[in-house]
């Protein structure tokens, strides 16, 4: 028989509703990928209403591309974000604009988007993100980037690198962990073993052990065992991790097991994944305090500023501004820039509602620790202290 | 299978009823005395005489009645399980009878874990009843989810979107329960969001016969795009008002609160543990013991036979896929309102896909699907466990081992698993 094709109708009525399903599903594919990107015109438009009298032929776009925790993630995305809004303010002729990155495969296309768009400065977020922005740079070497938390060795023309010496700040956290335990035992926790996560956990570790040496307690920190002997700049250990940076449930069961061991104080370094530990401290109750990452938490997470005894900050806020406005001026240098205590690139934020908890004796004994990691005078490699 | 066996004779419970072959009951065998050499080598001779180890039964400051913790040294224990292992599998290797293999194998099995977590814990502590507690609050979301799964392949619909489902319930939840102030509102439309989404999948799939599974995952994308899209325009602005909501406090049961070691994990908990209990006896009851069940999986069986006999096909698997859609929103929902009360991008991270394939280890049964789900969060728990006591087993092991054992039991390593046998096929009514 010879095949009718389309115009039988029978056949037609049957694979009609084929092509229709086709058309709702690459609206919905489309809706979907709009909708991830969307978040970056949608701000634009607010922008245009915001600074209709600038011209926008010519004028400064800096662009930043997220990591996977997105731009609300109370961290190290939404701290850069602060940074480039921070800067529009001094300087109201530049725009700003962002990209989500909602998995690994995102950060190559997102780069390559805003180096079409001719962006003044492209800022990328995250350690994981070295590598796509290195070849970046190597590709178009007229386009200058700034990028959070990684360094180059030999520094990148194009590429301004911020890296901050977190475990200088983390030190003084370990510190005032262990001297408000009660129990002996205090925990940390990371969303990944990357070195921009264990610098943390491992200067906390550092501080707690520091606190057993001077005070002749027993103070065990759980969560991170640093590696003996390693080389200079590294911090190589084993440790509990979530293995994700979205993943809440997973930091309330670390938090939990961290709790059940006995540990009175937790330190999630993970973003947002902190929200699910600080679930599950709030649900187990009985004393059991947090300190936040990355960014002041009674700021960032203020419903749950009653259970964070400090911050461990660091000041991507500041220096991403920095970035921003220097290739704004056309001053912009690449290389690589340390935050530390001493040039406020990274600090222990205010106590908040434990400001009169916290005795007054160790207040006062932190600031001279502080003054003490400044100068450099005092080790806070872990490896120098014995473990309790 | 003729359409008056499914639909007029009894409901079908007995002929599920497990067959252990004599190859399989040989091969538990085989793998119990392969444990206890382990248990004999490494848990009992490999460690140091004198090591002792203490698994606590009542976390400290637990509402159930107090039983001591045990202390008991780690080598002679190891040892004596170790034999006891080992004589159980020899016995399932040279018995023939079928009935109670299931009993020693299982037995078995707590044996070496038993006798691994006092090795992990040797001198050291290690709190049982806290590690309960967090294997249940990490299986919560996974119960949902299988439970989903299996209302809707049991229909005959394939969906592999209950991720997307888990992530809408989870944000229309929170922005409703934060706007509101009223948690059962939030929780309500939580559950309708999961439910509009398993619509979508539902039309899509059987009004125009598309592939369910290509649907399923492009509802996934839609979802993530959507709720991160939401995210970044609506709750970053207002993140005080829309993003910051009340949860469900813990409500306890009086008397059974105060039972040791589960009491206060699974009586002393929000409402979505004692919903995931009643949804289960439900789902059970309901799936093998009633007529709108028997017509379910008639639908999901046989769909031309259940037409024969008046049934009409795609409305009960309309039906269904947008009440497994409910469900996955419920479970989504104890993301947000019932554990940290804040929304995050992408905070499902996948936990609907081991769902999906709790739903298949439990062979697409509810209490199967319950179970799977808790040794999943079981999993998690006691990979957590182990980092935190320092273990010197590489955590990413731990992580893997769900999914090990689900892929062994797919592939009928654990035995003959036979999905529905019209699941994912369209259904056009003659």
């Amino acid at each position: 028989m010879v095949s009718h094709g389309l115009s039988d109708p029978v056949i037609r009525q049957r694979r009609m509703p084929g092509v229709r399903a086709l058309v709702v599903l690459s609206a919905l594919a489309l809706v979907a990928g709009v909708a991830s990107t969307g978040a970056a015109s949608a701000t634009a438009t607010a922008r245009h209403r915001a600074a209709a009298v600038v011209s926008h032929k010519g004028s400064f776009l800096a662009c930043e591309v997220t990591d996977t925790g997105g731009i609300n993630d109370r961290s190290f995305n939404a701290s850069a974000w602060k940074g480039l809004e921070d800067a529009k303010v001094v300087d109201p002729s530049m725009r700003i604009q962002y990209l989500s990155s909602t998995s690994a495969s995102d950060y190559e296309p997102n780069i390559k988007t805003f180096i079409g768009l001719h962006c003044g400065i492209i800022i990328t977020v995250g350690f994981l993100m070295g590598t796509d922005t290195e070849n970046a740079a190597k590709a178009h070497p007229h386009q200058d980037f700034a990028i959070v938390d990684y360094s180059y060795s030999p520094p990148i023309k194009n590429i301004d690198s911020l890296l901050y010496d977190t475990n200088q700040d983390a030190f003084l956290g370990g510190f005032l962990a262990a001297a408000m335990s009660t129990t002996g035992y205090v925990g940390t926790f990371g969303g990944e073993d990357i070195p921009t996560v264990t610098i943390y956990m491992d200067g906390w570790v550092a501080g707690v052990r520091y606190f057993d040496k001077v005070d002749h307690k027993h103070v065990v920190a759980l969560g991170w065992t640093p590696k003996k002997n390693r080389p200079k700049g590294s911090f190589d250990g084993t440790g509990t991790f979530t293995n994700s940076f979205t993943n809440q449930a997973a930091g309330r069961t670390d938090a939990s097991a961290l709790i059940q061991r006995g540990a009175d104080v937790i330190f999630p370094v993970a973003g947002s994944v902190g929200l699910g530990a600080a679930a599950g401290v709030k649900a187990y109750g009985h004393g059991v305090t947090m300190e936040w990452v990355d960014t002041d938490g009674c700021v960032s997470v203020p419903s749950d500023c009653s259970i964070f005894l400090t911050s461990v900050t660091k000041g991507i806020v500041k220096s991403v501004e920095n970035a921003a406005l220097s290739a704004v001026h056309g001053k912009f240098h690449g290389g690589n820039y340390f935050g530390t205590l001493k040039n406020g690139g990274v600090a222990l934020s205010p106590y908040h509602k434990f400001a009169k908890v916290i005795p007054k004796a160790l207040q006062n004994g932190l600031n001279q620790i502080k003054s003490m990691v400044e100068a450099g005078t005092i080790s806070i490699d872990p490896d120098s202290y014995p473990a309790s | 299978m003729t359409a008056v066996a499914i639909l007029g004779g009894k409901p079908a419970v007995a002929s599920e009823a497990r067959i252990v072959s004599a190859g399989r009951r040989r091969g538990m065998g085989i793998f119990l005395v392969l444990a206890s050499v382990l248990m004999l080598l490494t848990f009992g001779l490999g460690v140091s005489a004198g090591a002792e180890t203490t698994f606590r039964l009542t976390s400290p400051f637990s509402t159930a009645w107090y039983l001591a913790p045990l202390h008991f040294p780690v080598r002679e224990t190891s040892v004596v399980m170790a034999v006891v292992c080992a004589a159980l599998g020899l016995l399932l290797i040279v018995r023939r009878r079928t009935r109670g293999t299931f009993v020693i194998f299982s037995l078995g099995v707590v044996l070496f874990l038993w006798s691994f977590l006092a090795w992990a814990a040797r001198n050291n502590l290690l709190d049982l009843a806290g590690m309960i507690g967090a294997t249940l609050i990490s299986a919560i979301p996974i119960i949902f989810g299988s439970m989903s799964g299996v209302m809707c392949e049991r229909s005959g619909v394939i969906n592999v979107a209950i991720e997307g489902q888990f992530l809408m319930g989870a944000f229309i939840a929170e922005i409703i329960a934060s706007a509101s102030g009223d948690l059962w509102l939030g929780l309500a439309c939580g559950a309708l969001a999961g439910g509009l989404l398993g619509g979508l999948l539902a039309f899509l799939s059987l009004r125009y016969s598309a592939d369910q599974i290509i649907v399923g995952i492009v509802i996934n994308a839609f979802a993530l795009g959507l709720t991160n899209y939401l995210t970044d325009t609506l709750l970053v602005p207002y993140q005080n008002t829309l993003n910051s909501g009340p949860t469900f406090s813990p409500i306890a049961i009086p008397l059974l609160d105060k039972i040791p070691i589960i009491g206060p994990d699974v009586f002393d908990q929000n409402i979505f543990v004692y919903l995931a209990i009643v949804l289960l006896v439900v789902l059970t009851t309901g799936l093998f013991r009633t007529r709108w069940g028997l017509r379910l999986r008639a639908v999901g069986e046989h769909p031309e036979a259940a037409e024969t006999v008046g049934i009409h096909v795609l409305t009960v698997r309309y039906r269904n896929v947008i009440w497994g859609g409910v469900i996955a929103g419920i479970g989504g929902a104890a993301f947000t309102i019932g554990s940290t009360g804040e929304f995050s991008s992408d905070m499902t991270a996948g936990l609907g896909f081991v769902a999906l394939a709790a739903m298949i280890f439990g062979r697409w049964r509810p209490y199967g699907g319950l179970l799977a789900a808790l040794l999943f969060g079981f999993a998690n728990s006691l990979q957590a466990t182990l980092s935190v006591l320092n273990v010197p087993i590489n955590p990413n092991i731990l992580v893997m081992a769900p999914y090990l054992i689900t892929i062994a039991v797919v592939s009928g390593l654990v035995g003959r698993v036979r999905p529905p046998a019209n699941d994912g096929k369209p259904y056009r009514p003659q």
